[in-house]
């Protein structure tokens, strides 16, 4: 009897070990048909699911197709109607009045209107949204004569007003939700209610995020019922499922440049590869520091960067160095004259006679940058081995991304540092940022230190500039300086790539691939 | 690490008392004086776990905002939503008390409360350890009492070599391998992911699902956990066998297999109950790499992240509902204890 009791305890204690098995399953839920969705992977889950208070990758990816906002932009850039079914442009280009869709609905039946839009761009974007403030600062009002026209009036023309006006800069977020709102910790924030092809459906925290098919869309109702973002933190693990079929597409920033050559060869797998929205990788120099001070240091260690090399070894080809001060992908700004692969070369013995001109011996230099970017490990080691011939000697600092930015941007504790920044799909919006005079102290902006006057007035006038071939030329004179100044070392311009199951259709079709998901479907 | 600097001191102490005490303890009394005695622990956990993870490089903010530069406004409001305007005293205070209230907090990063955010993913983890810990106790158990009998002979030298191989190899490396070979050449099981993304099953069909998905990740994890435990059941079992009282039992004429079975493992088990204990205390360091390469979303997966984001609440939370679990683990390894050795009483 003794023996039995024993024992029934030791089972008792191996049963409550066991419970929290029970843990583990998800509400199950209704089976569906296959080929009726499409798997996304994701390398993490997103902070929440408001796009109107980031400007982070991963929210967006879920968010633009659960929300809408008033323009979207094809393959050319091009703006389109998206709940905006039309709009006027005055003369002076300053007053844009848009014409909303009528009847359109949110997701839990609400009407929309216009009070959304204004609600939205003056109480929330304007506050939360890094890249709408700077929209948000040449607005002199906003307004709703009825509920379907908005009125938007600009102080000065600017030039990528239009296109700063889709889901990505500018959401759309309900009024009768968030007005009055805590937006940071309101359950919305988190379980989004928006007027896009797809609603919400569930997040399964570190799994993945399922959303629907909203069957009351303004547009053409989505062709693939369901898409499920899953999250897979392990880059081989994403290219991996691919292959086995648990995953229909990867998108260029979740794809492992290491694994291409393993998809390329997989019959079922397409591999798309191109440039969409432009992004630069450089390395910011500390301008302060000796002696980087000195334009003629900088040359030499331009010169002694390989820069092909780089962009055969770290990223697969996947880039472009022929490239002037911004870049080469937006025609109007690029010029051969400034194009940094012709003035630059990969040359030692030029690098060496530019230290002996400035009279400048041996030195040190510490490059610090995110050590959560594989390509970055590898580029660093490609100028280390460069500049150890010139007699630099390169000391590498990985740091984690958020001590990175402290690093760089905060206390500007660093001699070279390595960033890729996307141009946003302007070069205003994206690439002026990190030549314009900046104050110490915020992220993501410029961290050299270099101020020069005249760059900042013809970047400042090329924003407000609309007429194209005016641009240029005010880019033009801006490269001719930034190409001699070197004030930072612009590596080269990416080209996107991405994979996913060859039988799927119709994706790609606007500039940022993340959108107008609704419009793929399954080949037949 | 954490978890395993946390144990080593109650278990000696709990040992030391074991022996000494003797006698006028019973068994729950003991058990309530060891939950007492963790409380200044747990509050220690707390106060450490806080200051280093406060006193760390990085920003929980900037690693919030994006990729384009904030509204300075913005990083404003959201410093005073977390709290983070204030001194890290005060901080800390406002910490143990909302714990004492048993408020864990909200998450930087995943703006949901963290008791919610760390059960559910310390239950998946648990799931995937406990089935880890069974399958490969059984595994290991089996070799290492087959390598103990049949002493010297191939199965045993099989046996030796399997465990120092398979505890040399970094599970990292031996998922990699196995997804290769089951997920993507044969194609027989999923690569990655707690349950099918497309078909959603429902019922027992969900749980069987599940139980496919586990395979890799816990043939993954288990290598280690066989090789010690298989190494540990063959020495103090041949060290057992070899002892005064079964030589005398021998002698009596007891048969082998009863000998084995009722003197040999019954003290050997004490050391094998040791093991298991400790396996839990790895739950965390341990499963963060499985839980990576298999895109298993548990809790090491979770707090990497945290790490990452610099979210604080979460990785508190995290730290002290592991360091709790680890006490409890221990208790019961203690208790477990007095049923397997008959040298071993509370009262």
């Amino acid at each position: 009897m003794k023996h039995a009791g024993k024992n029934l305890i030791v089972f008792a204690i191996l049963l409550l070990m066991v419970t929290p098995a029970l843990f583990g399953g998800g509400a199950p839920e209704r089976p569906v048909t296959v080929r009726d969705d499409m798997v996304i992977a994701m390398g993490s889950d997103p902070e929440h699911l408001n796009p109107a208070i980031t400007t982070g990758y991963p929210v967006a990816a879920v968010t633009a197709n659960v929300y809408s906002a008033l323009v979207w932009r094809d393959n050319e850039g091009t703006p389109q109607p998206d709940i905006a079914r039309s709009w006027d442009v005055s003369e002076g280009d300053t007053v844009f009045t848009f014409h909303l869709r009528d009847n359109v609905q949110w997701h839990d039946g609400e009407p929309f209107t216009s009070a959304d839009v204004k609600f939205t761009m003056d109480e929330v974007l304007s506050q939360y949204h890094g890249r709408f403030e700077n929209i948000y600062r040449r607005i002199s009002s906003i307004e709703t004569p009825n509920d379907s026209t908005v009125v938007i009036t600009l102080n000065e023309p600017y030039a990528p007003f239009l296109i700063s006006l889709t889901v990505f800069d500018a959401p759309i977020l309900p009024k009768h939700i968030f007005e009055g709102q805590n937006v940071f910790d309101h359950a919305a924030t988190t379980a989004p209610v928006g007027t896009g092809p797809y609603r919400f459906v569930n997040w399964d925290r570190g799994n993945q995020i399922v959303v629907e098919r909203n069957d009351n869309y303004f547009g053409d109702a989505a062709n693939i019922s369901r898409i499920i973002f899953q999250m897979i933190p392990d880059e081989n693990a994403r290219t991996v499922a691919l292959q086995t079929g648990e995953v229909d597409y990867i998108w260029g920033f979740y794809l492992p440049t290491a694994g291409l050559s393993e998809l390329r060869a997989d019959p079922n797998i397409e591999v798309w590869q191109g440039v969409r929205i432009p992004a630069l990788y450089f390395l910011f120099v500390n301008n302060d520091n000796e002696p980087l001070d000195n334009p003629l240091v900088r040359q030499a260690i331009m010169h002694a960067i390989d820069r092909d090399l780089i962009v055969d070894l770290a990223i697969e080809g996947l880039g472009n160095t022929a490239i002037g001060p911004m870049g080469s992908a937006f025609p109007y700004l690029y010029d051969e004259a400034f194009d940094l692969s012709s003035l630059y070369p990969y040359d030692l013995e030029r690098a060496r006679a530019l230290l002996n001109e400035a009279g400048v011996g041996s030195f040190e230099l510490t490059i610090v940058y995110d050590s959560g970017r594989p390509a970055f490990a590898d580029a660093v080691d490609i100028m280390r081995d460069g500049l150890s011939n010139i007699g630099v000697t390169l000391n590498l600092q990985p740091q984690e991304r958020s001590v990175m930015i402290e690093s760089v941007y905060m206390q500007r504790n660093y001699d070279l540092s390595m960033q890729s920044f996307t141009s946003g799909g302007d070069p205003s919006i994206g690439y002026h940022r990190i030549y314009i005079t900046q104050a110490f102290g915020t992220p993501f902006v410029s961290a050299t230190g270099y101020s020069n006057e005249q760059v900042d007035e013809l970047l400042a006038e090329a924003a407000i500039t609309v007429d194209l071939d005016r641009r240029g030329e005010l880019y033009r004179q801006a490269n001719a300086i930034l190409a001699e100044d070197l004030p930072l070392f612009p590596l080269f311009e990416e080209k996107s790539v991405e994979a996913n199951n060859r039988d799927l259709r119709g994706l790609r079709e606007s500039l940022d691939v993340r959108d107008q998901l609704h419009r793929a479907r399954w080949a037949d | 690490m954490v978890a395993g600097r946390i144990r080593d001191r109650p278990i000696r102490q709990a040992q030391k008392e074991i022996r000494v005490s003797g006698s006028g303890m019973s068994l729950w009394r003991y058990a309530a004086m060891r939950v007492v005695q963790s409380l200044p622990l747990i509050l220690g956990i707390i106060v450490i776990n806080f200051l280093l993870i406060n006193l760390a490089p990085g920003d929980p903010v900037t690693a919030l905002i994006g990729d384009f530069p904030a509204p300075a406004e913005y990083i404003e409001t959201v410093r005073q939503q977390f709290g983070l305007d204030q001194s890290l005293g005060v901080r800390l205070l406002t910490y143990i008390g909302n714990v004492l209230q048993g408020e864990l907090g909200f998450s930087f990063n995943y703006r949901v409360p963290v008791l919610e955010l760390v059960l559910a993913r310390l239950g998946r983890t648990l799931v995937l350890m406990i089935t880890t810990i069974v399958f490969a106790t059984a595994v290991g158990l089996g070799l290492g009492i087959m390598a103990a009998k049949w002493k010297d002979s191939p199965l045993d030298k099989f046996a030796v070599g399997f465990a120092t191989v398979g505890y040399s190899i970094p599970v990292f490396w031996s998922g990699q391998l196995l997804i290769l070979l089951f997920a993507v050449r044969l194609g027989w099981l999923p690569s990655s992911g707690l349950r099918s993304t497309r078909i959603a099953y429902e019922g027992l069909a969900l749980y069987g699902d599940m139980a496919r998905h586990m395979i890799l990740p816990v043939l993954a994890l288990s290598l280690r956990y066989i090789a010690l435990t298989t190494r540990l059941t063959r020495s103090s079992l041949i060290e057992t066998l070899n002892s005064d009282y079964v030589v005398a039992a021998r002698t009596r004429g007891i048969p082998a297999t009863r000998i084995l079975w009722n003197h040999g493992l019954r003290a050997a088990a004490t050391p094998i109950i040791t093991i298991i204990g400790y396996h839990f205390t790895f739950i965390v360091a341990g499963s963060a790499l499985v839980e990576t390469v298999f895109g298993w979303p548990g809790v090491g997966r979770l707090m990497y992240e945290s790490i990452g984001a610099r979210d604080y609440p979460t990785l508190l939370g995290i730290l002290l509902m592991v360091s709790v679990a680890v006490i409890i683990v221990n208790l019961i390894t203690d208790i477990l204890y007095a049923f397997i050795d008959p040298r071993i009483k509370y009262d």
